[in-house]
């Protein structure tokens, strides 16, 4: 149990010094990378809480797919890095109402166990069980419908993100071989006859 | 459960070691007579002359927003494979679980279709 503490204090301290790190980089490349090593703690933090399929999920798709995204965006996007830090405490006023609203909202989520809002409805798994069972027994059983329309989420996300950025064919400089095997003389070039004309 | 993870933990160590050693006795062993033209860039050819944060094509995008969609549905598919005999050995739901699950990668197929016949992934 000792070790067990500290290595969740050395974990948290990683991921807030990561998270922080995400907020106040100039550079948003490297917040992005900040941001894989906040995820990559974060899944460290839920291996501690023997939640392994979460974690693992966590690393395979956030580090692995989420953030290549996110890199591509911040990549796209032409972003001037002298320019970023302009306005800060012109947003400031806006930007903690907003942090002290979701302050608040966590505060309460999280703080309502010790509150006795309610009891943690939360089932350990069993100890000769894994976490992963655990998770498919629920999901491919009591929650088909919400698993189901996952896959319909997914799939909006697919056409969404085709039909945003699928653009015109470019005009093909190739040509067809059969057409030009079969393309005759008389359809490209046209012999006139024409009468002579005087010049007066 | 958790020490069942202590060799993953002991990979991650010597990775990291395996990482650093070389480079860390390469500044201690190797010796350091630095000059301009050493420390240069390039030693022959142009100096940088351009910015190298450039904008990248938009169809990046695309193919990375499609990967992770199909990641997702590899990482879906881990849990139900653990659970599937189990399920398929319950009488009332003897093909729930694989119905269940074709159902799921069809919907996904269908958003595959529309992106290979919209041409999304062919890259010209």
């Amino acid at each position: 149990m000792e070790f067990k503490t500290f290595v969740f204090y050395f974990l948290s301290a990683i991921l807030v010094f990561a998270a922080l790190r995400v907020i106040t980089s100039r550079n948003p490349v490297h917040a992005a990378l900040f941001l894989v090593l906040a995820f990559f703690t974060a899944s460290g933090v839920w291996l501690l809480l023997q939640a392994e399929f979460l974690a693992m999920a966590l690393v395979l798709v956030y580090v692995g797919a989420v953030m290549v995204l996110f890199l591509f965006v911040v990549m796209m996007l032409d972003i001037n890095l002298d320019r970023l830090r302009e306005g800060f405490w012109g947003y400031l006023p806006m930007g903690a109402i907003i942090a002290l609203l979701m302050v608040g909202e966590m505060g309460l989520v999280l703080g309502g166990n010790y509150l006795g809002l309610f009891e943690s409805s939360v089932r350990q798994a069993g100890a000769d069980e894994s976490n992963v069972q655990a998770i498919g027994r629920l999901m491919f059983t009591e929650y088909v419908y919400p698993f189901e329309l996952a896959s319909v989420i997914l799939l909006v996300g697919i056409v969404a993100a085709v039909a945003l950025t699928q653009r015109e064919k470019r005009k093909n400089k190739s040509v067809n071989p059969s057409q030009q095997v079969f393309v005759k003389a008389r359809d490209r070039v046209r012999v006139l006859q024409m009468p002579a004309e005087k010049r007066d | 459960m958790l020490e069942s993870y202590f060799p993953v933990f002991v990979f991650i160590l010597v990775g990291i070691a395996f990482g650093f050693a070389p480079v860390l006795t390469g500044l201690i062993v190797a010796p350091h007579r630095p000059d301009s033209e050493k420390l240069s860039p390039y030693e022959c050819g142009f100096e940088a002359f351009e910015d190298a944060r450039m904008k990248f094509d938009v169809r990046y995008y695309l193919i990375a927003i499609i990967f992770i969609l199909f990641d997702l549905e590899v990482a879906f598919l881990l849990p139900w494979a653990t659970i599937f005999k189990e399920i398929a050995n319950t009488d009332s739901v003897r093909w729930f679980g694989f119905i269940e699950m074709m159902v799921f990668i069809a919907i996904l197929v269908v958003g595959y279709l529309y992106a290979w016949a919209k041409g999304a992934l062919d890259w010209e």
